[in-house]
């Protein structure tokens, strides 16, 4: 396997972790992408002769490295209770940068408690460190992110939505991409679990859509094994990363919710995770008709730049409540501006760079085409389909919608929040 | 302070490796682009370096579609058709 300087510990770790660790690597100086060739190709010439030698040479087997760390009570003697004690965390790579709540035994089995399963029933497992999810892990980080036991069904069932095939959870872990799940929780229990969808529902806020969030992300740290820089290659990473998730803002949307889109009943509760960028302000007070407020919004939904045009895709768009109305007063469905943006939403081809167009939209992209002829006035898309648009209603007063462009590699899971007999769960479960 | 540790860990798993060749003389050598630039120009390098310092070898060239997707089955079993040994690439 070739890889570069900065991706060789991300290929033992995988190497490692899916059976193999002693598959051969040839390691070439970064970087390569957005290198002119002939760097390149020295590059290779210079490894040519090792890329032989490991072909051709017996493999040294390795034991696979598999620490035993689940279930796993650890001792921490710190004279200061706080500076100390998160000091530690921190060195022992369990938190996000943050000051996390100590997962004490006490705080996990009340946690535990909250799922309404035992601590070892698995969940899920975790790319790509393969981790096995059990209740009891994801519980430690709930705790340590903040998060209260009534939170656990959600968790579990986000956990189990990201970990689908479709979402390529192993895709978004290692990407140099910024994407992040996204959580976007439908149905009555938004309220319940106290996630916010109102004004300044992406944060910051006295709600639980922070905690929530980031269990979310300590646990594809801690469980995934995706720690920030070493697995995780995140170029730039965005803020989402820490904790992205809010509600759809139901009461105030003039058409279905994105749940009941998906063919779940009214009053079932549902988390989305959808594999995002970091949410883009789409401003447009002046519009008082669709027709403007969607120019608007098309315009700023087609960008270059974005993995929605590289790849199948989902874009988001996260319209206020204000902007909906004054679509929905015009007569328009859901649907009708789903396929209004996926015929608008469109770049021109010569608003590419000519070696995206010539190796990425040519080569592989051809197929996105009907008739694969490419030509100068061609109109790039960001979606596959018109059903790829992906529209929620949240926020608050003002005209201010967002664009979420997502991975582009990866689809969005929507999934009920269930007990463990297939029962949903409802707000009454959770009365006190 | 007793704290319980949020670390997950894998279930174990082996995959055994292939004996490895003593020469790629006479070997069916297969090159996987993963679909990030520049692979593909890479693989092409290397192939006709390796035809040059074995005459006659026979080469199988595969893509990925999507560089953060696993590898489809179909792609995988041609390679595993075609292959004696494969030549891929991780990352950017």
């Amino acid at each position: 396997m070739l890889v570069s300087t900065s991706f060789t510990a991300l290929a033992h770790h995988q190497a490692n972790t899916l059976g193999m660790p002693a598959l051969p690597i040839v390691v070439l100086p970064h970087p390569l992408g957005g290198t002119p060739l002939d760097t390149v190709l020295a590059k290779v010439d210079a490894v040519f002769d090792e890329i032989i030698h490991k072909l051709t040479s017996p493999l040294i087997l390795k034991a696979q490295q598999i620490p035993e760390i689940s279930r796993k009570r650890v001792d921490i003697h710190c004279s200061d209770e706080w500076t100390d004690l998160q000091h530690e965390l921190i060195q022992r790579g369990w938190g996000d940068g943050l000051p996390l709540v100590p997962p004490t035994e006490a705080r996990v089995v009340a946690m535990v408690h909250g799922s309404g399963l035992t601590a070892n029933d698995i969940v899920a497992v975790i790319a790509p460190r393969m981790g096995v999810a059990t209740v009891e892990l994801i519980a430690t980080n709930a705790v340590m992110a903040g998060c209260k036991p009534q939170h656990m069904p959600l968790l579990m069932a986000a956990v189990q939505a990201i970990t689908e095939p479709q979402f390529n959870l192993y895709g978004c872990q290692a990407t140099t991409h910024c994407v992040s799940p996204l959580l976007i929780v439908n149905g009555p229990l938004a309220n319940t679990f106290n996630i916010h969808s109102g004004s300044g529902c992406f944060g910051p806020g006295p709600w639980d859509n922070g905690v929530v969030g980031r269990a979310i992300r300590l646990i594809l740290i801690n469980i995934g094994g995706a720690a920030p820089g070493e697995i995780d290659k995140a170029t730039m990473g965005h803020p989402g990363k820490f904790s992205y998730c809010i509600a759809e803002n139901e009461a105030n949307s003039p058409w279905p919710s994105l749940s009941e889109q998906r063919g779940f009943a009214k009053g079932i509760s549902t988390v989305t995770v959808v594999g995002g960028e970091a949410p883009h302000n789409i401003n447009e007070h002046e519009a008082t008709t669709s027709g403007g407020l969607l120019t608007t919004i098309c315009g700023s939904m087609a960008q270059t730049g974005q993995n929605n045009v590289y790849y199948h895709g989902e874009p988001l768009l996260v319209l206020s409540p204000e902007h909906a109305a004054t679509i929905a007063n015009d007569g328009l469905t859901k649907e009708e501006v789903q396929r209004m943006i996926y015929d608008d939403a469109r770049i021109p081809i010569t608003r590419f760079g000519r070696e995206t167009i010539e190796r990425r939209l040519y080569r592989r992209l051809g197929y996105r085409y009907k008739n694969r002829h490419i030509t100068p006035d061609t109109l790039v898309s960001i979606a596959q389909r018109w059903e790829d648009v992906m529209i929620i209603v949240a926020g608050g007063a003002g005209k201010h919608s967002m664009y979420v462009p997502t991975f582009g590699a990866t689809r969005s899971v929507t999934r009920a929040i269930l007990k463990k007999d297939g029962s949903p769960w409802q707000p009454k479960d959770f009365a006190k | 302070m007793y704290l319980i540790s949020p670390e997950g860990h894998a279930q174990p798993l082996s995959i055994g490796a292939s004996p490895r060749p003593y020469t790629l003389q006479g070997l069916r050598i297969g090159f996987l682009d993963n679909a990030k630039a520049p692979v593909d120009k890479m693989m092409l390098h290397i192939e006709a370096k390796l035809k040059q310092k074995y005459p006659g070898t026979e080469t199988y060239t595969a893509s990925k579609m999507a560089a953060s997707r696993g590898i489809d089955s179909k792609i995988l079993k041609s390679l595993r058709d075609h292959c004696d040994v494969v030549i891929n690439a991780l990352g950017d």
